[in-house]
Formats: structure tokens, C-alpha cells, sequence
């Protein structure tokens, strides 16, 4: 009785879905509407033995049991056939990148086909071991201060030009002097380039974070003949290269990019790895909607993508036809807070910063609206790292300290705030932003809820002075080591109009204090003491609240081989990825 | 006065027996029914089931029927889906009827200006309107939107603009056609103004295919506004129908209620608007009468 009432209800939700959309359509184009009813109603089939109680069963058999049994599976079948050339990989990704050189920005969006389009010195293992990748060997130093690399003979870019020393050496200028992450480069003192195939690093002090700094998609190797042409270093972001018809140094070349809708790569055949790479073509499709992206998984029609919902994650476990990627960016660390706008009069105000945090229910975002399937987040550093600390401020739920917080800080009649998120990743983002300006309400903060449009036009508001935004959810990445992806958004250095810089303007002398050794610190239990001090300081302060940390999880079609599964997954070169089809 | 009475006492006998022809069709009561239910719904539903619809009310993506969340379900955050789509229903009739009669209205003026005076006005005023009628409306909506930023009046204004081209022609032509009519040249011989003569005599007359139109109007300003939420064009902190099918429309596969219950809300109501127009447009309609 009860599921022939549910089939009625879908097929009139089908109606008036497709009423909707015809609606929406006007009658003109009546053949298009009904195509498009007809995928629908075609993937809603598809669908139908789902139980329309999904949520009700138990998340960890999803995120735990299934997916290893498949690797297994996986690898297995992997010893029988030996990898064959050609083919086309289409992935779907809902992320939308501003250029596709890594070197001058940061975001998945342009990490995806830069890693493609540009070689680094090394690769990065399942191990976080670095693996010659441009540079066939290295020596470091006993006093661990010079660092002396090996390129490749013979290795050359997309026009011919061979890649030297000089190359390497002001690719690294141009990150140094350009990307966000300012820590990774931090001790570099000088670079020497005896000869052509010759890179030495002269250090200041160790520097742990190096082998992260130089691996994959971190260390775009970039055309020095066509890039230095009169742009000052610093400006290198505008660069034509790093967009339509870049030239670049990896095992695929750009040939269409569109920056909103389709990014195609195509096999470079001068690649400096013999017989690399197997793939004829990479094809990104950006698809906004993270649903799309799993009808196409379905339906067959993207052999890769990448979504971020528990749902989905639930939905890709229990499809025989898909290989579920249980983290699709291995140890990169996605931290997902809440970030407030310090330069704003109000909320430089800690009283208010604190009135918030203690409003805020992080067990219950993390329990039930994420279904427990993320990890609950403290420090400034992501619960994987050996450097989390978790013995912080946790500003348990205290409605009553809220309220006498904001009377504190000269606001008896409550505020008036905003909150923006990044559009995409719903869950994580605008489920948590609305969450967050319901539970607001309680206190008397009367929360807006601003959204985008896509991930340039959230971004804009960091371009638009103090008043420009209250707070934001935003998602730092850890990339590895917090030297890379945790200083940046804390230093007062780095306090500069961008996107994942310092955008909360805080700044406290001790906190840059504490980071710059931790940096230079050698030896690990002193450097976890000096993060751990770190996190304290911060948890308190709040230029972040934290909220979770969440896996990124990702699919393939079963035919897709050899997925990167080191620390950079689907950001690292894919020349040995092949389709056994 | 007697001979303004003729085109009143027209359109009153008219009125009457169009009312009895109302009632004779079975479909349009129906649609005049669901939609005075679904109007004292809009208004007095939200007080009388007490659950407020931005509030979390129980567990997220609870089904109908689940015992521990309310009668239709809830949303992601929580949110009951009927206290939902009782409230959503305030925001978009709204939107739907003012920017109907925003539409209308505008029309009206124009195309009544443009009927009576004829000539260069005509012409002018037939080109603007061609202007609008050229454009995609939904598009055009959309545009004022992103122009404009999100709000309920603001997405009322973007909607209204865009749909006044249709009634505009409408009166227009009703008004071409009956300026020439013996009794408005007789008021003309009278000596009525040119506003009396459009206002009293011409438009009663000309009312019987604007009403019917007028009740399309709103239907598509209903329509309009649910496709503009649903694409994530509208406040995303005010309840409409739509904006609960946009934001959930993730979710659509796993969570069918979601979307389920306010897309009913959108196709009752316009169903009911449209079966009310047509029974309007047979009733006017002297040929059926006494069929």
C-alpha cells in the first residue's frame, strides 16, 4: 500500500517537474523539454529501487566496508591486462578555476588540468615519499640546507623548447612571488643553476615542507622563454600563458578551454617519459550541479567524477558499475569553517566572534546533518595531521554566555549580519551557512543568507573592503603540511586582497612567532609543541571557527585504471591512467 | 446618461448570464473551489498549524510518515515541508498576483492608449511594445534579477515587466474594435471625454477577454516565479514553492518529498487559475450560451 503510494506521488512529482520545465521553457522549444523530461524520467527509473529511506541506513558500511572491497577487486583484475594506448576520459567536476596554472593560483578547479598540463620535479607516493617524476634524482645535504636536483635529459616543453635549469628556477620565482601559499618556499635562500640539468636549493634552515612544495601539482615547471617576456614576476597571474594555448611541461597539452563549461587536454607525444602517457585525450566538463555529475556517473556518461555529498557517497557504494574513490585527494585535507571578516567593525570585536561560536552546534552539523560522516574539526589543522591538536577552546552550546557576550559588546537589541558560502558543495556549504543563521536567530543575530553564483563571484568578496562581508564558510585545504596550507591563512604577511590568503586580517604577533619556527623546526615533537600552542591561540581567538573536516569523495567507471592514488590522487599527471575498454 | 447605459447594462445582463454559465461548468467550479482553498490555506494555514517553516522541526530527510518527523517529511536542515509549502504559498501567490496585476495594469494603459488614439501613438506604442514581446520573458526575468539582486519585490517587478506585452495587444486590439461601435459614437456626440469615453464606456465592454486573460497572467507569473526560484535566481532567505523545490532539487532522487509536495502546491494552484480562465472565457463567450 505504502510504496503504490509512493510510486504516485514520484510520477506526480514527474508531472509537475516537467511542467515546470515546460513552463520554465516557454513553448517554443517543446523537442528540447521533451528530451530532457525523458533523461529524467529515464534516471529517475534508474533510480527507483532506492528506498526512499537512503538516509536511515547506517553511513559506515558506505564509507568504510565497500569501498576497500572493490580496491581490492580492483588491483586484482589490474595484474591480468597490461595497459593500452588511447581513448578519452571524461571527468565531471563542479569546480570552476580562474587559469589553469597551479603555480600563480590555488583551487581544485586549476589544480585539475595543470597538474596534466605542467610536470613537477617529483611525485608525491602513497607514503608522502617523493618519486623522480622531471627530476630522475636528487641529493640533500647532511645539514639538510642544500638540496641538489637531477633533471631529465631530453625533456621538453609543448613548443619544442627543452626545460633546463633556468626553467625550474623561475617557476619557482614566479610561486614564490605569486602563489597564495606563501610558506611553501619560506627558507628558500637562493637557486643555482651550474648547468643545464643542474637545480641546487640553498635553504636558510630545514625545511620539512619542501618535498610537498616541489611534488606535483605544486610545482608547475613553467616556460621561461615564452613567460619572461617583459611581465614583472609579480604580476604573473595575468599571464596569457596561463591560460587558452598555455605551453607547458607535462604529459598532455591544452588545446580547447573554456573556462566555465569544458577544459580538453591532449596527449603531448614529445612527453619526456617513454611511451607516456596512455590516454589520447582528458576531457574536464564543469558541471555546477553535483546531481548531474551522478546521473552522468550512472548513465555512463563521465568515466570520472568527483562529488562531495554523503548521499551520493551512499549512492556510488551501492552501484556495482562504479569504483568508489573513498578520499579522493588522499592527505591534501579539506577543512571546512566557518571564517570571519576581522577588518569589519563589528566582527573584529572578539565579544561577537565569541557569541557566534558559542551559538554554533557543531555536533549537530556533523551528526545530523552530515549523517556523522565527517570528522569534528578544532585546531586550525586537519585531524589527519600528526600536528592536530584537539585539547582547545571548544565553545560548547551556551546560549545564555552568547546572549550577555553580544549585550557586552553594545548589542542589547541583537545584529544584523551576512553570512556567504561557496556555492557547490551544498552540504558542507550552504547547508551549514543556513544552519548557522537559524541558530543565530536564537541569540538575536539576525543572519542574511548571500548567495553566488559560482566560485569567482563568492570570491569577489574579498575584493571589496571591510564591509564587503561578516563571515563566510570557506574551505582551506590543508595540502600536506601546515607550512603550506595552515600559515597562509593565519600570518600577518599574508594579509592581501586573494582568495585562501590571510582573509580573516588577523594577526597576532605570538601566532606568526609560533608558525615561523614550527617551519624551521627539524624535529617533530618540538614542532607538534609549537603548533599545538598555535591552535590554542587561535581556537580562542576565532579568526576561524571550525566546524569539520570532510572527505572528498570521488568515482570511476570499473574500466578506468591505474588512478593516481598517491597523496595528490586525481591532481597528479594521470600518464599512466588507462581505460580498459 | 442613458446612452452610457447602454454598454453598462451590456456587460451587467451579460455579467449575469456569464455567471450562470459559470456554474454550469463542472471543471471551473472545481478550479474556483481548490483555489479559494488553497488561498484561505495560504492565509490562514500558517497560524493554524503553528510550525514555523524556517525553523528546523526535527531530523534531516525525514520521510512522510516517518513517525518521528511531521506529516510530509522534512528538508535537509530539518525543516517541515508542510509548514513549508503552507507559508511558501503566501510568497508566491504574492509575487503571482501582484506582478499579474502589475502586468495587467501596464498593459492596459498602453494598450488602450494605443486602441483609442490610433495613429503615430498606436504606432509608437505597438513598436515599444514589440520590443518586449521580442524578448525571451523568463530570460528577461532573469537578467532584471541578476540586475537587480534578490528580493520579493524586486522578483515581482522582474516578472511583472516582462509579462505586460500580452494584455498590452489584447486591449489594444478590443479597443480598435469597439471605438468604432455605435454606442461610443454616440457618447463621442455627447460630448464625453476622451478618458470617460476609454474608461466607462470602451472598457466594460472590453473586459470579458482581459479578465479571462488576466487569469493566464497570473498563471505564468505563478509558473515564472517557480522556475526562477527553482533555478536559485530568488532569496534564498524568504519561502516560495519554488525556492523549496531549488534548494532541494539535489536532492530530488533520495528525498522525493522535498520536491514533491511544493511542485503539487505550484501545478494545483496553476491548474485551478487555468481552469477558472477557461470557464471565464466560455462564459463571455455569447456563441456557447444556452448550448
Amino acid at each position: 500500500m505504502n510504496t503504490v503510494f509512493k510510486r504516485w506521488i514520484k510520477i506526480i512529482t514527474l508531472l509537475a517537474a516537467l511542467s515546470l520545465f515546460s513552463a520554465a521553457c516557454g513553448s517554443s522549444d517543446s523537442d528540447s523539454s521533451s528530451d530532457s523530461s525523458s533523461d529524467s524520467s529515464s534516471s529517475a527509473a534508474a533510480s527507483d529501487d532506492e528506498p526512499a529511506a537512503a538516509s536511515d541506513d547506517e553511513p559506515e558500511a558506505a564509507s568504510d566496508d565497500e569501498p576497500e572491497a572493490e580496491e581490492e577487486e580492483a588491483t586484482e583484475e589490474e595484474a591480468a591486462p597490461q595497459p593500452k594506448h588511447g581513448g578519452t576520459i571524461v571527468i565531471a567536476t563542479t569546480q570552476v578555476g580562474a587559469n589553469v596554472n597551479h603555480g600563480v593560483n590555488s583551487g581544485i578547479g586549476i589544480a585539475q588540468p595543470s597538474s596534466k598540463i605542467f610536470a613537477a620535479l617529483t611525485h608525491l607516493d602513497n607514503n608522502w615519499e617523493p618519486q623522480p617524476y622531471l627530476a630522475e634524482s636528487w641529493e640533500v645535504s647532511d645539514d639538510s640546507l642544500t638540496i641538489t636536483f637531477h633533471l631529465v635529459a631530453g625533456a621538453t616543453f609543448h613548443d619544442g623548447a627543452p626545460i633546463t635549469s633556468a626553467d625550474v628556477k623561475f617557476s619557482i620565482e614566479v610561486i614564490q612571488a605569486n602563489h597564495p601559499f606563501t610558506g611553501m618556499w619560506g627558507p628558500l635562500e637562493s637557486i643555482d643553476t651550474p648547468d643545464d640539468l643542474t637545480v641546487v636549493l640553498h635553504l636558510a634552515t630545514p625545511h620539512p615542507a619542501l618535498w610537498i612544495a616541489t611534488s606535483d601539482v605544486m610545482m608547475p615547471v613553467m616556460p621561461k622563454h615564452i613567460m619572461d617576456d617583459g611581465t614583472p614576476i609579480n604580476e604573473m597571474r595575468g599571464h596569457p600563458n596561463n591560460g587558452a594555448g598555455a605551453i607547458g611541461s607535462g604529459p598532455f597539452r591544452l588545446t580547447e578551454y573554456q573556462n566555465t563549461q569544458k577544459i580538453v587536454l591532449e596527449r603531448y607525444e614529445d612527453f619526456f617519459i617513454p611511451d607516456r602517457p596512455y590516454l589520447d585525450t582528458i576531457i574536464y566538463v564543469i558541471v555546477p550541479d553535483e546531481d548531474a555529475t551522478m546521473l552522468g556517473l550512472e548513465s555512463g556518461e563521465y568515466d570520472s567524477g568527483g562529488y562531495a555529498s554523503v548521499i551520493n557517497a551512499e549512492k556510488v557504494s551501492n552501484n556495482p558499475d562504479l569504483v568508489a574513490i573513498p578520499d579522493l585527494l588522499g592527505g591534501v585535507g579539506s577543512l571546512n569553517h566557518l571564517q570571519f571578516n576581522m577588518a569589519n567593525s563589528i566582527m573584529s570585536d572578539l565579544r561577537v566572534r565569541q557569541a557566534i561560536a558559542y551559538t554554533i552546534d557543531r555536533d549537530y552539523v556533523i551528526n545530523t546533518l552530515h549523517q556523522g560522516q565527517t570528522i569534528e574539526l578544532l585546531g586550525g589543522i586537519h585531524p589527519s595531521s600528526p600536528f592536530y591538536n584537539e585539547d582547545v577552546e571548544r565553545y560548547d552550546v551556551n546560549l545564555d554566555k552568547a546572549r550577555s557576550l553580544l549585550y557586552d559588546a553594545g548589542y542589547p537589541d541583537g545584529l544584523d549580519l551576512r553570512i556567504n558560502y561557496i556555492p557547490g558543495p551544498n552540504e558542507q556549504q550552504r547547508n551549514v551557512a543556513e544552519y548557522i543563521a537559524l541558530a543565530l536567530g536564537e541569540v538575536g543575530i539576525r543572519v542574511e543568507v548571500v548567495q553566488a553564483a559560482d566560485l569567482p563571484s563568492w570570491a569577489g568578496i574579498f575584493f571589496g573592503g571591510p564591509d564587503a562581508w561578516h563571515m563566510t564558510m570557506n574551505a582551506y585545504f590543508n595540502w600536506g603540511d601546515p607550512v603550506i596550507g595552515v600559515q597562509r591563512a593565519y600570518v600577518c604577511a599574508n594579509i592581501r586582497p586573494g582568495v585562501f590568503v590571510n582573509n580573516s586580517a588577523y594577526c597576532n604577533e605570538k601566532v606568526d612567532e609560533l608558525l615561523y619556527a614550527a617551519a624551521a623546526e627539524p624535529d617533530v615533537a618540538k614542532r607538534k609543541a609549537l603548533y599545538d600552542e598555535f591552535q590554542v591561540i587561535t581556537a580562542i581567538e576565532l579568526p576561524f571557527y571550525g566546524i569539520n573536516a570532510l572527505p572528498i569523495f570521488g568515482a570511476n567507471q570499473l574500466y578506468v585504471r591505474n588512478q593516481p592514488d598517491g597523496a595528490w590522487g586525481p591532481l597528479s599527471g594521470f600518464e599512466n591512467v588507462w581505460l580498459d575498454k | 446618461m442613458t446612452d452610457l447605459g447602454i454598454g453598462i447594462e451590456s456587460v451587467e445582463t451579460g455579467g449575469r448570464g456569464a455567471f450562470r454559465m459559470f456554474l454550469r461548468n463542472k471543471a471551473a467550479v472545481a478550479g474556483l473551489v481548490v483555489f479559494t482553498f488553497v488561498v484561505l490555506v495560504t492565509i490562514f494555514g500558517p497560524g493554524i498549524y503553528g510550525v514555523e517553516a524556517h525553523k528546523m522541526a526535527a531530523g534531516p530527510f525525514l520521510g512522510p510518515g516517518d513517525d518521528a518527523g511531521p506529516l510530509l517529511g522534512t528538508d535537509y536542515l530539518g525543516r517541515d515541508i508542510l509548514a513549508g509549502v503552507i507559508t511558501g504559498g503566501r510568497t508566491t501567490l504574492f509575487v503571482a498576483a501582484v506582478a499579474g496585476a502589475m502586468a495587467m495594469g501596464l498593459g492596459l494603459v498602453v494598450g488602450s492608449l494605443a486602441g483609442y488614439f490610433g495613429g503615430w501613438v498606436d504606432a509608437l506604442l505597438m513598436r515599444f511594445t514589440e520590443i518586449f514581446q521580442a524578448m525571451p520573458s523568463l530570460l528577461f526575468s532573469l537578467v532584471l534579477i541578476y540586475l537587480l539582486g534578490p528580493g520579493t519585490w524586486k522578483e515581482t517587478l522582474a516578472i511583472g515587466i516582462t509579462l505586460w506585452a500580452l494584455p498590452a495587444r489584447l486591449t489594444r486590439a478590443e479597443f480598435l474594435r469597439l471605438r468604432e461601435m455605435e454606442f461610443v459614437k454616440a457618447s463621442r456626440a455627447i460630448g464625453c471625454s476622451d478618458l470617460r469615453i476609454m474608461t466607462r464606456t470602451i472598457l466594460p465592454n472590453a473586459m470579458p477577454p482581459l479578465l479571462v486573460a488576466a487569469t493566464l497572467l497570473v498563471v505564468i507569473a505563478v509558473l515564472f516565479h517557480a522556475g526562477l526560484a527553482f533555478l536559485g535566481m530568488v532569496d534564498i532567505n524568504t519561502i516560495s514553492w519554488g525556492s523549496i523545490m531549488g534548494k532541494n532539487k539535489g536532492y530530488a532522487l533520495t528525498a522525493w518529498w522535498t520536491v514533491a509536495f511544493p511542485g503539487l502546491a505550484i501545478v494545483t494552484t496553476g491548474l485551478s487559475i487555468a481552469l477558472i480562465g477557461d470557464g471565464l472565457q466560455d462564459a463571455f463567450n455569447p456563441k456557447l450560451r444556452g448550448r
